[in-house]
């Protein structure tokens, strides 16, 4: 998705909140977005997410499928955990029992799945956290914007989430985030940006790495036994099976460095299939 | 579509959940209560039980719109824009306000006489009921139009948009510019000459009133989610 010259004031007239936002964000990306109190983080993302429409600029080619935390989520839903999650699932898309099965499966993997048929009001704010956390993720949508989603859990789920979010952007999801702890998924963010007071947005850091490139799938057949060729990009990632089948996931710029090396390679490798990585493959990559 | 209807029915699960419901619900029965008796007129109670529920659908219609916390609106927006929110909101709390309807003009036209006002012609009762139908949901759609004009997110306060409901819903209901006026009054002209009209006009009026009320609500919010 791209964000083009984004602004965003309240009123018209009043003082910019956001103004030039340019963000080129690819499927597959990690954004962590930085920010004193105030400064518009959370504005940004709710602009990302589709809730709030920009007053200037556009937003472009927003993922169909979006799943947003809030800072804080008051529970004063006159629903149970998993009656909820049910609807949102549906809402995305998902057959009811889909939904449901799909709402329960998360409340388990963030240890809340004895809450399921508990009345949101009845919930502590953790517990609630945890439903706000998973109401995002039901429907596996390809856009995830967390605003201090992390705030409020217990450590377990902290690092589901870390981990899920890990997953969600290594299956092509875009995920956007804002947080507290500096070190919060630390190494993993594809891009930081700062907003400053009046608006700004810049990259907090170097430019470089700012895409996770495309990805190429390879597949080839070698005699049984033989181990990974030699020569290949450092980027690529072989996986080898003992039968001699290799799956090779490569960034495409790499790609053809790599069927070079494959065809190179005594004794040499027969090549099945090249073929781009779609959204959903990444994690078994 | 599937997402609107997906969001209809949460917003439907949460109305009748929160009991948000009830209030309407008993100011339409004392409505009905206080201006329809057994055996009056069948056209003129017919035209009560849908003038009665113009600001019932309304009130429905707030309770729908202001029903989610932000925070859970904004999940709800991200999951399927803004505008559908709203949409399934408004929508929600004329479904809701229709239901009520049809009972009341069911039960309005069990208890009153198929008669004229006057009781010297006899009316048809089915095609009064028909006609009595399309009165309900000329006024449906109407006070939905008024709950969508005079709520979150073109009126945001809650004081002004309390005033700006009740204040909108007589005016519906006074003006004679107004569907829903010109539905009512075409039930109680036809009870006093004892023929049965359908209020087709004022019908197709309020779905272009309802239409147009929910197209500038659901562009607003999705301004401003």
């Amino acid at each position: 998705m791209r964000l083009e010259n984004v602004g965003r004031r309240y009123r018209a007239g009043g003082p910019w909140v956001l103004r030039g936002v340019n963000l080129d964000l690819r499927a597959g990306t990690l954004l962590r977005v930085e920010g004193g109190n105030g400064t518009g983080k959370s504005t940004l993302l709710r602009l990302m997410a589709g809730i709030d429409a920009p007053s200037a600029g556009r937003v472009r080619a927003r993922p169909r499928t979006r799943g947003y935390v809030p800072e804080r989520f008051p529970a004063a839903l006159p629903l149970t955990a998993l009656g909820y999650l049910t609807h949102l699932g549906r809402v995305r898309g998902l057959g009811k029992r889909a939904a449901a099965e799909e709402g329960a499966a998360w409340l388990e993997r963030f240890g809340a799945g004895q809450y399921a048929a508990t009345r949101m009001r009845e919930l502590s704010k953790g517990s609630a956290q945890k439903v706000a956390v998973a109401q995002a993720l039901v429907g596996s949508p390809g856009l995830l914007v967390l605003d201090e989603a992390w705030t409020g859990l217990d450590q377990h789920a902290r690092t589901v989430l870390d981990t899920v979010v890990r997953g969600r952007v290594a299956s092509g999801a875009t995920v956007a985030f804002v947080d507290h702890d500096p070190a919060r998924l630390a190494g993993a963010p594809d891009l930081t940006v700062r907003v400053a007071p009046g608006g700004l947005v810049t990259a907090a850091e170097p430019v470089e790495g700012v895409r996770r490139p495309a990805m190429t799938r390879i597949e080839a057949l070698g005699a049984p036994g033989a181990g990974a060729p030699e020569g290949l990009p450092g980027s690529a990632r072989p996986r080898l099976a003992p039968n001699g089948e290799l799956a090779l996931t490569v960034p495409e710029a790499d790609s053809d460095a790599a069927l070079r090396a494959l065809l190179a390679a005594r004794p040499g490798w027969h090549i099945r299939s090249v073929r781009p990585l779609g959204e959903r493959e990444g994690d078994s990559a | 579509m599937k997402a609107t209807l997906a969001l209809t029915r949460y917003q439907l699960a949460l109305l009748v959940r929160s009991q948000r419901w009830l209030a309407p619900l008993l100011l339409y029965v004392g409505l009905l209560a206080v201006g329809v008796r057994a055996g009056q007129p069948v056209l003129d109670s017919l035209g009560l039980a849908a003038a009665a529920l113009l600001p019932v659908a309304a009130w429905l219609v707030r309770g729908c719109v202001t029903a989610e916390p932000t925070a859970a609106r904004h999940c709800a927006a991200a999951a399927a824009g803004a505008w559908r929110v709203h949409l399934a909101g408004v929508t929600a709390g004329a479904v809701m306000a229709l239901l009520f309807g049809c009972t009341g003009a069911g039960v309005v036209a069990w208890l009153s006489a198929p008669r004229s006002t006057d009781g010297s012609a006899a009316v048809p009762l089915l095609p009064a009921v028909a006609a009595g139908l399309c009165g309900v949901l000329a006024c449906v759609l109407t006070g939905a139009a008024v709950g969508a004009l005079g709520n979150r997110p073109l009126i945001r306060s809650r004081g002004y948009a309390v005033c700006a409901t009740l204040l909108g819903s007589v005016a519906a209901l006074a003006l004679g510019a107004s569907p829903a006026n010109a539905a009512v009054t075409g039930l109680v002209h036809g009870s006093t000459r004892g023929e049965v009209q359908v209020p087709w006009l004022a019908l197709l009026a309020a779905v272009v009133v309802a239409g147009l009320a929910a197209l500038a609500a659901c562009v607003a919010a999705a301004r401003r989610g």
